[in-house]
């Protein structure tokens, strides 16, 4: 019942149930990729309700860490001893919620913190103020939901929007160079065939794809981050620039706006799995077949063909280390395994 | 109307035309003083304006010079130029603009690119073409906002030193801006901008002309608390503003009460090339005009009435005063003509109405004096009238008796015989003469004698009845008159002693016989006229003269050789005595006709 929670409608298979220690999955299709899917972000397991069905006082977890309290907005982890992969070396993790990107850099520089966020588009600055960084390699698509429906049903002037977009400005300039230009769904470095999708702006063909047109006035919708609202309003300036007339509009619990910036996970062990990851979060049920990269490219070809999502940056995470912190790396999604980072004793 | 009430009239008109031309100027006057006052009080505030704006202008432009000129700017352009990487400063114009209190700033490549933007960051490499025109003294733009709105802005332009990147930053007139302006109670401030709406789609166009763009928007009139309450009334102000870019100014009047009319001025903001970015509206209520002016215009109206008042009642007093003495003459001259001739005015001052009085009085004592000496001299003449004709009567048979007495004194000398029918004969001459004396005696006593009508309804048809069968025997014997009778057949009826009536109607007719001693038609005749009825008694006689007709009714006068002259005295006294009248008609050989006319009695 929690997966299928978990993937709402567009779980890839028909009925799930326990059998004894097992879970047994059917499907109309084969599911190749399902145990990446199930080591996704969206198939954490937790232990919701204990065995005789009472909601726990205590989530405890299986990992490294194991959670202690939540007070003041202060999430505190202790160390699990009897974790299956061993103990860590850190006794205990404070997380300190809801802190802005500045105050999290002052604790870090006046060691009141070990590890602080860096925006990717922060970057640079924080380099500049000599904060060791550690940057991942791309785990996140930036891209623009355009809706297929309303105004936009017709896919030429979805094809004059994707032209229109000038990520070269969005990269350089918003991201300060931290944002990997792509019009493909997943990196360069993970299938190899990004380069086939063109990312070059072409104002020219997007007022040729507009025809002449005045499309009724359009709206973008953004989170609350400040950074993709501006991301959201360079998008609507380039698209004034071809005819289009779009308001920036914050996002609401129903989506009404017929564009948004949506900010995709690239999960999982190998491009397959990461594009079903991608597609699946998209709200596409389109089981992609392991180690075909042809297949893999004509998934994503087609899907982008649709032009109901343009592809715009690949970004990375990327985390402020303090002085004492050694060996910490960064897992496969960007977040720092704290498991494998120990602490440099201040004495 | 009266004179008096003319003359009222006449001043009453004359005093409220002077009042009231007299309130109408002061009131103009007092209308011009105070709409000067109001243009003058417009002139200040937008003096004000214009100052406060200079002050704003320099605040601005001292802003701008000083971010300029700081070495954060001035290491900025360095690394600009250097690196030519504008990325990092992506943010720098919200945090300088922040530093420096500025509402916009944009931080302009040499290229005439945006490097930053602190109004809308989004907006970095596109051109500002504000840079290139704008000179170094402040000017309004317009400015796009990403929320697709646009705001009017205060902008100033400096390079950084030694550089050619530049700063345009500038400050939002909007509602702080009118709250800060110098506003006089009872005073709205109003700030329309018409380029608001949907941003051009191209970020690099500033907004167009306002006179280009669309209709007039109220909601756009922004004021100090707001949108400005009523800006609809200012529609045509400030489209006059827009059109002709010259400060326009009138009355307006959101309702039909005078109090609460506003006096406006309407006053474009352009921009360095002329053209109206916006129109600052200034509103200055006239309620405290129009009620003072209400109070002055009562106090005219309330002294306007009061000496209207004044007016009229000295007015009465002097028409009194001017007729009184004319009424009087008026009065004193009806008592006059009314036979009242001792009537005498009391003269009063020395003016042409006591002259006038003076000389009434003078005249009716004139008249009194002389209808007193015509009264004697008549009396006299009526008495030597009388003496005449009565000497005239008693000489006659008072010859043939000194005739017959001296007759019959010679007579004694003759036989006895003789004497005695001497005797016999003079006796009865003497018998005769006497009785002739009593007869003429017996008429002048009946005429002094006639007595009292004693009324009755009788019919005129009756009286004419009576008379023509009395002397229609007695014409008969004469065969030379006939009478003729013309009746109406209807009644006639008449209030009148019928005896009296009967003897002044017999009068008439013996006169008429006596005036045909050649015969002829004596005509009887009775006819209804309105409320009268007329008998007519004519004759075919020799007729009467003029100066006969206008004495026959005199006592005493006759034409008659033998006559007394009293029998038509008669006849009028018994007329006047039944409040009727009688005249006469004749013409010499044409006859004579008695017209008697009496009212008609009442059924």
């Amino acid at each position: 019942m929690a997966l299928n929670m978990a993937c709402n409608a567009n779980c890839p298979w028909t009925a799930v149930h326990a059998v004894g220690s097992f879970v047994v999955f059917t499907g109309d299709s084969p599911m190749p990729n399902l145990s990446a899917l199930l080591a996704s972000d969206a198939y954490l397991i937790a232990l919701t309700r204990t065995a005789d069905g009472q909601t726990p006082q205590n989530f405890i977890g299986t990992g490294p860490f194991q959670f202690t309290s939540f007070v003041n907005g202060q999430l505190t982890l202790t160390a699990n001893e009897s974790c299956w992969q061993g103990r860590p070396f850190v006794d205990e993790v404070v997380i300190t919620g809801n802190r802005p990107v500045r105050d999290q850099w002052l604790d870090l520089s006046a060691g009141r913190a070990d590890i602080a966020e860096v925006p990717p588009q922060e970057i640079r600055q924080a380099q500049q103020q000599h904060l060791t960084t550690v940057v991942s390699p791309p785990v996140e698509l930036l891209a623009l939901d355009v809706s297929d429906s309303g105004p936009l049903a017709n896919a030429v002037l979805r094809e004059a929007i994707a032209q229109a977009i000038d990520r070269g400005a969005l990269s350089n300039v918003i991201f300060q160079k931290r944002g990997e230009i792509t019009a493909s769904l997943l990196p360069q470095s993970l299938t190899g065939y990004a380069f086939l999708f063109p990312t070059d702006r072409d104002l020219n063909k997007a007022n040729e794809l507009r025809g002449g047109l005045t499309p009724p006035p359009l709206r973008i919708e953004t989170n609350g981050d400040p950074i993709m609202q501006l991301v959201a309003q360079r998008i609507a300036l380039n698209l004034h620039e071809a005819g289009f007339n779009v308001q920036v509009t914050l996002a609401s619990y129903t989506r009404s706006a017929e564009l948004a910036l949506r900010e995709l996970p690239l999960e999982g062990g190998d491009s397959a799995a990461a594009l079903e990851i991608l597609l699946r979060s998209t709200g596409e049920n389109v089981p992609v077949a392991r180690r075909d990269p042809m297949a893999l490219y004509r998934a994503e070809h087609d899907f982008l063909d649709l032009k109901t999502l343009v592809p715009l940056l690949d970004l990375p995470r990327a985390w402020a280390i303090g002085s004492r912190v050694r060996d910490l790396r960064l897992r496969a999604d960007g977040t720092p395994d704290l498991a494998e980072a120990s602490l440099e004793s201040t004495q | 109307m009266s004179l008096r009430q003319k003359l009222l009239l006449l001043f009453s008109l004359t005093v409220a035309a002077a009042v009231a031309a007299v309130a109408w100027t002061v009131l103009v006057r007092i209308r011009h003083v105070f709409e000067m006052r109001d243009q003058e009080e417009t002139a200040l505030f937008v003096s004000q304006f214009q100052r406060e704006f200079q002050h704003r202008s320099q605040e601005v432009a001292a802003a701008v010079n000083r971010l300029a000129k700081s070495e954060r700017a001035r290491a900025m352009a360095f690394d600009l130029a250097q690196s030519g990487d504008a990325s990092a400063y992506l943010t720098e114009a919200q945090s300088m603009a922040q530093d420096a209190q500025l509402d916009f700033l944009e931080i302009v490549s040499a290229d005439g690119n945006v490097v930053s933007s602190a109004q809308w960051p989004a907006r970095f490499g596109y051109a500002e073409p504000a840079v290139a025109s704008a000179s170094a003294t402040p000017f309004l733009k317009r400015e796009d906002l990403p929320d697709g709105l646009t705001a009017l802005g205060l902008f100033a332009v400096h390079a950084v030193s030694g550089t050619q990147v530049r700063l345009i930053g500038g400050e939002r007139l909007d509602q702080s801006f009118l709250a800060d302006l110098p506003v006089a109670p009872g005073m709205q401030v109003g700030l329309y901008g018409d380029a608001g709406g949907v941003a051009s789609s191209d970020p690099a166009v500033s907004a167009p002309h306002p006179s280009t763009q669309a209709a007039f928007d109220p909601s756009r009139v922004l004021g100090v608390n707001g949108n400005l309450p009523g800006a609809q009334y200012y529609q045509s102000l400030i489209d006059a503003a827009r059109t002709t870019g010259q400060q326009v100014s009138g009355i307006v009047s959101p309702t039909n009460r005078r109090e609460d009319s506003l006096n406006a001025t309407a006053i474009p903001l352009k921009n360095g090339q002329s053209n109206v970015m916006a129109v600052l509206v200034v509103a200055i209520a006239r309620s405290g005009m129009v009620e003072a002016q209400q109070r002055i215009r009562a106090i005219a109206y309330g002294v306007a009435a009061g000496g209207i008042l004044l007016a009229v009642a000295f007015s009465l007093w002097i028409a009194a005063r001017v007729s009184r003495p004319i009424e009087q003459l008026a009065r004193a001259a009806e008592e006059v003509a009314g036979g009242n001739w001792d009537a005498r005015v009391p003269p009063r001052g020395r003016d042409e109405v006591s002259v006038l009085a003076r000389s009434f009085n003078h005249m009716t004592e004139q008249l009194v004096s002389q209808r007193d000496r015509l009264v004697q001299s008549e009396r006299v003449a009526a008495w030597r009238e009388l003496a005449r004709r009565l000497a005239h009567e008693l000489k006659n048979p008072l010859f043939p008796l000194q005739l017959t007495v001296e007759n019959l004194m010679r007579a004694r000398d003759l036989p006895q015989a003789e004497f005695d029918e001497v005797f016999r004969e003079s006796t009865a001459t003497l018998a005769t003469e006497i009785a002739n004396l009593k007869t003429i005696i017996g008429r002048f006593s009946d005429f002094s004698k006639m007595p009292k009508p004693e009324l009755e309804r009788i019919d005129a048809r009756d009286v004419v009845e009576r008379v023509r069968s009395l002397y229609e025997n007695a014409a008969s014997h004469d065969a030379k008159i006939r009478i003729a009778v013309d009746v109406a057949g209807a009644p006639m009826p008449l209030l009148a002693d019928p005896e009296l009536l009967h003897r002044a109607l017999s009068n008439l007719v013996l006169n008429g016989m006596d005036a045909m001693p050649d015969g002829g038609v004596l005509t009887l005749s009775a006819y209804p006229k309105g409320e009268t009825v007329v008998l007519r008694v004519a004759d075919t006689g020799q007729g009467l003269n003029p100066e006969e007709c206008e004495r026959l009714f005199t006592p005493y006068y006759t034409t008659k050789q033998h006559g007394t002259g009293l029998g038509l005295a008669i006849v009028q006294s018994v007329v006047a005595d039944h409040a009727g009248t009688i005249t006469v008609e004749s013409s010499m050989g044409g006859g004579a006709t008695f017209i008697i006319t009496l009212p008609r009695a009442v059924s």
